[in-house]
């Protein structure tokens, strides 16, 4: 009797591990920089939170896109694109409050178009925003050479807030300042994953997002409306790499468009991933996200610590990735062989 | 002589055993049937026949040898094979190269001999009387043909113990025909086969002797020709199974559904006036047109033309919402494909269909829901530990029994089931029936496709008849038997009034 209660805390316990295998990943990454990075401050963990923010947030509309099965390539060349717009509408108009709302618009758009394409014209969503990445990004570089120079804030290839406008320090604070020894951009990060857990888990639009993932026609069957539920996360996770882009001109104050954002689909997805997302849907949660994007940042900086080559960094980034997931897939199966092992020399023994 | 011979055979998954010291014995040059509810380890024992999980404990002596080495390939090199109920070919080969898949003829250098495959795949079918063309896709082929092509390719490589499982559930009675003619023919030659199903006419066809299981323990064998359908099914459920009819006539309502030349893809000219309370059976071949009629209604299939009223409106169809908010509900077939959730919960499995049409109010109230699910677990009495279980461990009977606590909880008045005992067993099935009274008594009214005719018999008030896509005879309840209801779909009865439509 004892022993079955035991054996049934353990298992419950190891349950909980798997459930939470992202937490337990970040802490042995946090670790490892904790070790190297002689002297851990308050500041410095702060940071981790500051420097997750823009691909935190995009990671979790990733996340979301993930869930129903699908993927969105164009995030990175999105942010780029939202980002540069944004700096322009920043320099024409001097309102922080219109360069959000039109970071936030124009993201939703964006991602509209990856919506559609993928949703009511029902193209793979790998080809349709590989197609709509090429777009964007390519966009983005082409109108900051044609722009004139006054929108883009000086004339070189770079999309640059023109700090003579008297929203530039409110802004470049917002970007840069602390509430409470928090990064303000760091508690943004929180709130937005704070807002997408609840709806994941409390709110019929999440549950649903999670039955077309798991199976799309039980879900068109059982009445849910799959090309519609498609378009619409394609549309937060634009909506979200809006709000990643208004976060990235607040630090930066300014947008490259050949740089900003390059490669960071592929980040973002690698975080997704990291914090338990199954690529072909209905499994995993937000909240993870938020650790497999902190995970990456927390890499950065125990390179950084070392004093390495900073172009190590993304061999470094995908070794993680493949160790975490060997682990994942490998577990289970050492462990079925290891009771069959044990079953074996019972057989033995016993007979 | 015995060709097979399991003996006290042991599995347990994760410490729960699944079979106590079984044993099945298969003679050569007969058809085994190996018998038992959802859940009695039928399966279990085949996977471990056939190596796809490793044994316990026992012993396995195939064809004067003992097996030590059970991994799938060994099984197979030794001449068993195993036609699934899902079948494992490749839609996107042809016929012959799925026959041939990982043991092509090549020549010296590696290139397929594609000519040499092509003529024997062709002299095979031509041997066991099959007409498949070759070089076919798989996937434009027909049920049935796959079914037989898979058989063809186990008897390429010699197999000496096929095993069926459930071979006939996709196939119309002409094709079962086909299949059964095949299987004498080649037990006449020397094969053995172990049939699994859960259709009693069948097994008495085709079997010669029978072994029975329940919950993972052996509790009876011996020859088909000394037992009844009764004493075998009283073996499988344990005396709790009754076959009495729990059929009583219930007043009918007002019109629910009318149809009126309703036509649409598989069906056409549909004329139905369905009134509350009543249970309408509708029948016909493998392809009749019924399944697609009750898809259309429930806007999953576009109708293309003709007159849907439900309650007295009209509804413009092609939308499965629109439907839904009218108060149909439809219980899909082939449950694993188009009802599973497989990543959610009991729970959220249930509240699936309603979430969609209260979804204005977005917060999940988790107490409030759990209270219900309570209610219909109760109501329906669905097998399971509390709401959060994980909906692919419970039994396809279970299962089901969620599925239509989904639709219930959408406060559905015209219930469409289709095929809703598919792959269910016996006790379970008795269940539904009960249930499909007991809402008909509460005023909800239930349309049941089926091609299974004892079950129209049953339960149906008024039976629909379907042939090449239209209703040719309405059968009521005193009229349903087999040899009638045979009659119509297979279009040998009811031709004048077929032209009298027409005129």
């Amino acid at each position: 009797m004892k022993t079955t209660v035991k054996r049934n805390a353990l298992s419950g316990w190891m349950g909980i591990v798997k459930k939470y295998s992202f937490v337990l990943v970040f802490f042995v990454i946090f670790l490892v920089y904790a070790l190297v990075s002689n002297g851990l401050t308050w500041d410095g963990m702060m940071n981790v939170f500051r420097h997750s923010a823009v691909i935190g947030v995009m990671a979790i509309g990733m996340g979301i896109v993930c869930l129903t099965g699908e993927i969105d390539l164009s995030v990175g060349s999105m942010l780029a694109l939202t980002a540069g717009f944004s700096v322009v509408v920043f320099n024409q108009t001097g309102s922080i409050l219109l360069t959000l709302l039109f970071s936030l618009a124009c993201g939703g758009v964006l991602g509209g178009i990856n919506g559609v394409l993928v949703g009511a014209v029902k193209m793979p969503a790998f080809i349709a925003t590989l197609a709509t990445m090429l777009i964007y990004r390519s966009l983005a570089q082409y109108l900051c050479q044609h722009l004139p120079a006054g929108a883009i804030g000086g004339g070189s290839s770079v999309y640059r807030m023109s700090n003579q406008l008297a929203g530039y320090q409110p802004l470049y604070q917002f970007g840069n300042g602390k509430l409470a020894t928090l990064p303000i951009v760091g508690i943004v990060l929180i709130a937005v994953t704070a807002l997408f857990v609840y709806m994941t888990t409390s709110t019929k639009f999440g549950k649903k997002i999670y039955a077309v993932g798991s199976n799309q026609k039980a879900a068109l069957l059982g009445g849910i409306k799959v090309s519609l539920m498609k378009t619409l996360v394609f549309v937060i996770a634009g909506v979200l790499t809006g709000v990643g882009a208004f976060l990235w001109i607040a630090m930066n104050a300014s947008a490259d468009p050949a740089t900003t954002g390059k490669s960071y689909e592929m980040y973002a997805i690698a975080a997704v991933v990291l914090g338990g997302i199954s690529m072909s849907g209905g499994r995993g949660r937000c909240l993870g996200v938020l650790f497999g994007a902190m995970s990456y940042t927390v890499i950065d900086k125990i390179i950084i610590a070392l004093k390495m080559d900073s172009l190590i960094n993304d061999a470094i980034k995908g070794a993680i990735l493949i160790v975490v997931i060997l682990i994942q897939l490998a577990g289970p199966v050492l462990k079925e062989k290891l009771v069959r092992m044990r079953h074996c020399q019972n057989a033995a023994t016993h007979g | 002589m015995e060709l097979l011979k399991m003996k006290d055979i042991c599995k347990s998954f994760s410490g729960v055993p699944v079979l106590k010291k079984v044993h099945l014995t298969v003679e050569k040059g007969e058809v085994h049937a190996l018998l038992g509810e959802n859940g009695a380890g039928k399966s279990t024992l085949m996977n471990v026949l056939t190596g796809v999980c490793p044994l316990d404990a026992g012993e396995i002596v195939f064809d004067g040898k003992r097996m030590e080495n059970l991994t799938i390939r060994h099984m197979e090199n030794a001449g068993i094979s195993f036609v699934h109920q899902e079948l494992n070919l490749f839609n996107d080969l042809k016929a012959y190269e799925n026959i041939f898949l990982g043991r092509e003829y090549t020549n010296r250098v590696g290139t397929l001999q594609a000519g040499r495959m092509r003529r024997e795949a062709g002299d095979l079918f031509e041997k066991l009387g099959v007409e498949i063309d070759p070089n076919a896709l798989v996937c434009d082929l027909k049920p049935s043909q796959k079914q037989l092509l898979e058989i063809a390719r186990a008897l390429f490589f010699e197999a000496k113990l096929l095993i069926l499982d459930e071979p006939t559930t996709a196939l119309n009675t002409e094709e079962v025909e086909h299949l059964f003619s095949l299987v004498r023919k080649l037990k006449a030659q020397g094969t053995s086969f172990i049939f699994i199903s859960h259709k009693m006419p069948e097994i008495f066809e085709l079997c010669d002797h029978y072994t029975v299981f329940r919950n993972g323990e052996f509790v009876g064998e011996g020859q088909i020709a000394q037992t009844t359908p009764q004493e075998v099914t009283g073996l499988m459920v344990g005396g709790a199974f009754s076959g009495q009819s729990l059929y009583t006539p219930r007043p009918a309502g007002e019109p629910v559904l009318e149809l009126a030349g309703y036509c649409g893809p598989g069906f056409h000219d549909i004329d139905l006036c369905v009134k509350r309370g009543q249970i309408i059976g509708l029948t016909g071949l493998q392809g009749c047109g019924s399944s697609e009629l009750m898809q259309a209604v429930f806007g999953a299939l576009p109708a293309t033309g003709g007159d849907i009223k439900v309650f007295g409106k009209p509804l413009s169809g092609g939308s499965i919402h629109e439907a839904m908010k009218a108060g149909v509900a439809m219980l899909p077939a082939n449950r694993k494909e188009n009802s599973v959730i497989p990543d959610a919960t009991l729970l959220e499995n249930m509240y699936l269909s309603e979430h969609t049409l209260s979804a204005a109010r977005f917060q999940i109230h988790q107490k409030a829901e759990q209270q219900r699910f309570l209610q219909y677990q109760s109501l329906l009495g669905i097998k399971a530990q509390g709401s959060d279980g994980a909906i692919t461990a419970l039994s396809g009977g279970n299962q089901q029994k969620v599925f239509l606590a989904r639709w219930l909880n959408t406060q559905a008045e015209l219930l469409l089931l289709d095929n809703p005992t598919q792959g269910i067993d016996v006790g379970a099935k008795a269940e539904i029936y009960r249930l499909i009274f007991e809402l008909a008594g509460e005023g909800k009214t239930i349309l049941i496709n089926t091609l299974e005719i004892p079950e129209i018999q049953k339960v149906a008030d008024v039976c629909a008849v379907f042939y090449n896509g239209r209703i040719i005879q309405m059968l009521s309840h005193g009229q349903i038997d087999e040899h009638t209801v045979m009659l119509y779909s297979t279009g040998a009865a009811g031709g004048e009034k077929k032209q009298s439509v027409e005129r």
